[in-house]
Formats: structure tokens, C-alpha cells, sequence
């Protein structure tokens, strides 16, 4: 690696993708110091690819690959990406319905996508189309459900209410 | 100990039952399952400052084949459970069982978890439960005091024979 790093500000990375992408940037937020896309789960591959081949932006590494449950409003699929050449980051967002679970995998661009995608397919439900191993990470194999979707139902919890709550306090919708 | 069977009275001879549990007592091999924070306050346990060597008990044995007490230390998941299992059966008799932490008690913080098996007793038997979370070294001790006077006034013949007993007590 020659000489220091030189990161971009959120804003020139949001130039340089609406500059190749268009209106397909369907949203773009500096979060504190942090860029924030959003991008239409067709083209989340494309623009991930983009995102490491681009010499200027060069994400060459996944730091992680989670997923959000926002219920009616769909599951959400956030990546990290690095560049370890510049020293900056992005956070690449794409969301679909949840009777659509599909989202296509990242795991060729960036080998660690791998496990983190596997994870989030047993824990959210989602099917990560074209990813090499798509079996269960943490669970148990027999295990049902996913249970990081906001209506997995917690047994414990179906016989006693959670002890925790406060006195006043609402409670939490169902 | 081919002494001890159904057949031969030598073992319900009130001094010769003494000298044996009096040895099994005071001789404790431990295998520590530790599982969390539960076992930081073990290995606590095992250093100079509390040292549960003076009671005999020795920590590190170096495998489940060569151990007289389990002590699962810390949150067992589902996934845990059959290794636990494993490393249990692998045990010769007669063997003991020390839950140590709310977690391994019962669930403890993770109650209501998806993953978290509520009680290792639902996997293996258990002598003595030690509650806290974590426990101190000293509720450690305790409970192995615990453990042994259960030793002491424990039916040789009964024990080898590989038939479980009940928890003795909770420390």
C-alpha cells in the first residue's frame, strides 16, 4: 500500500455512485460520517460490485452482512464495506417484502459475506440466491422458525409475560 | 472396583465404607465445562486466593475419562446440549455434577431464549446447583463442600452401580 489513506467524504462517494447509477440510488444519507444507500435489490449486486472495483472507492472488504426486521415495511438487508486502501466506509441497504425473501448473495464479490449471509438466511428467513452453502450457521439443524423475525413467537415468554417491565409503561404491540 | 458389587457385603462394612467415601471426597478430579463468565469465576476458584485445591479437588483433568466432577460453568445452547451429554457419558462412575450460574440452573437472563437450554438438568443429573450470576469463587466452595457431605454418607454399592441419584442440596 503506497502512501496514506486518503478516504472519501460521504458526499463524493454519493457523487460517484449517482454518477453511475442515476435515480437507481434510491437514497443516500451521511450518518455520521458514514455513507448510507440505499439500492433496489436488482442491481445490489451491481452496485456492490461497482463499489470494489472502482479504483477511487475500492470497498475491497465486508466488515458485516446483517439484516432488519421492519415487519410491514419489509426485511432489509445492510451490508458494511471497507476499503482498506482509502480508509472509508459504506453502508449498502436494500429491502424487499417479506412473502419475497430473496436477496442475491455477495459472497463471490466478498468472501466474507459468506457466514454472515448464512446468518441472516436462518435468522430473518431470507433466501441469499446463488450463495455456495446455504445451510444453517449457528442453529441447530432441527431448529424451526427464524427467530430474529419480530412474529417468532418465544415460548417462555407465551407462559409468562416478561417480568422486566416497567410500571406505566406501554406495551409493546404485538 | 471389582470389591464393590451386589454380591459382596465389604462395602455396606461401616469402616470400610467410611475409608472409601472419605477418599472419593477428598479427591475430586474436576472437568470444567465452562460455557461463559461462569467460568472465569472457576478458574477463580482454582487459583491461590480461594483454591479449592485444599479440598481436594483438582482442576484440569485432562479429559472427561479421567474427571470425577462435571462442573458446567456458564449458558449451555441447544447446540451445546449433546457435547455436554457426550463429555458426561465419557465420564466413569461414580461421577458428580456441580450446575454452577443461574444460566446453567435454569436459563437464568436468557429465560425467554430461543437457543438457551433452560437447565442442564433437563440433559444430565445434577448434585448441586450453585445460584448467582455469576457465582463468587466462595459460592464455588460451598458448593463443593455440599458435594462432599453428600459423598460421605453415600451408599457405595448404590453409587457404583451406576444408578442416579437425587440433588443433594443447594449451597
Amino acid at each position: 500500500m503506497a502512501g496514506s489513506p486518503n478516504p472519501l467524504p460521504p458526499p463524493d462517494i454519493e457523487a460517484r455512485l449517482r454518477a453511475q447509477f442515476g435515480d437507481d440510488i434510491m437514497g443516500f444519507e451521511d450518518q455520521y460520517g458514514h455513507a448510507v444507500a440505499t439500492v433496489p435489490r436488482e442491481r445490489y449486486r451491481e452496485i456492490a460490485r461497482f463499489l470494489r472495483d472502482e479504483p477511487e472507492l475500492a470497498f475491497d472488504y465486508c466488515d458485516f452482512v446483517g439484516g432488519v426486521d421492519f415487519q410491514d415495511r419489509g426485511l432489509e438487508i445492510v451490508a458494511h464495506l471497507f476499503s482498506t486502501t482509502h480508509h472509508h466506509n459504506v453502508r449498502l441497504k436494500t429491502r424487499f417484502p417479506q412473502d419475497d425473501a430473496r436477496c442475491p448473495t455477495l459472497s463471490d464479490l466478498f468472501p466474507t459475506t459468506n457466514w454472515h449471509e448464512r446468518e441472516a438466511a436462518e435468522m430473518f428467513g431470507i433466501e441469499f440466491e446463488g450463495h455456495p452453502q446455504p445451510v444453517k450457521l449457528l442453529l441447530s439443524e432441527p431448529f424451526e422458525g427464524h427467530p430474529l423475525r419480530k412474529d417468532f413467537p418465544l415460548m417462555s415468554r407465551e407462559a409468562k409475560p416478561w417480568p422486566g417491565a416497567v410500571e406505566g409503561e406501554e406495551e409493546e404491540e404485538e | 472396583m471389582g470389591l464393590i458389587t451386589e454380591k459382596t457385603p465389604l462395602a455396606s462394612i461401616q469402616p470400610v465404607k467410611f475409608l472409601l467415601n472419605w477418599g472419593r471426597r477428598w479427591s475430586l478430579w474436576v472437568m470444567n465445562f465452562g460455557l461463559a463468565c461462569c467460568a472465569i469465576e472457576f478458574i477463580a476458584a482454582s487459583t491461590s486466593k480461594n483454591d479449592f485445591i485444599r479440598f481436594g479437588v483438582i482442576p484440569f483433568a485432562h479429559g472427561p475419562r479421567q474427571a470425577d466432577l462435571l462442573v458446567v460453568a456458564g449458558t449451555l445452547t441447544d447446540k451445546m446440549a449433546p457435547a455436554l451429554k457426550r463429555v458426561y457419558d465419557q465420564m466413569p462412575d461414580p461421577k458428580y455434577v456441580i450446575s454452577f450460574g443461574s444460566c446453567s440452573n435454569c436459563g437464568g437472563p436468557y429465560w425467554d431464549s430461543y437457543s438457551v437450554t433452560k437447565g442442564v438438568d433437563q440433559i444430565v443429573p445434577v448434585d448441586v446447583y450453585v445460584p448467582g450470576c455469576p457465582p463468587r469463587p466462595e459460592a464455588l466452595l460451598h458448593g463443593i463442600i455440599k458435594l462432599q457431605e453428600k459423598i460421605s454418607g453415600e451408599d457405595i454399592r448404590e453409587k457404583f452401580s451406576g444408578r442416579l441419584t437425587q440433588p443433594a442440596a443447594t449451597s
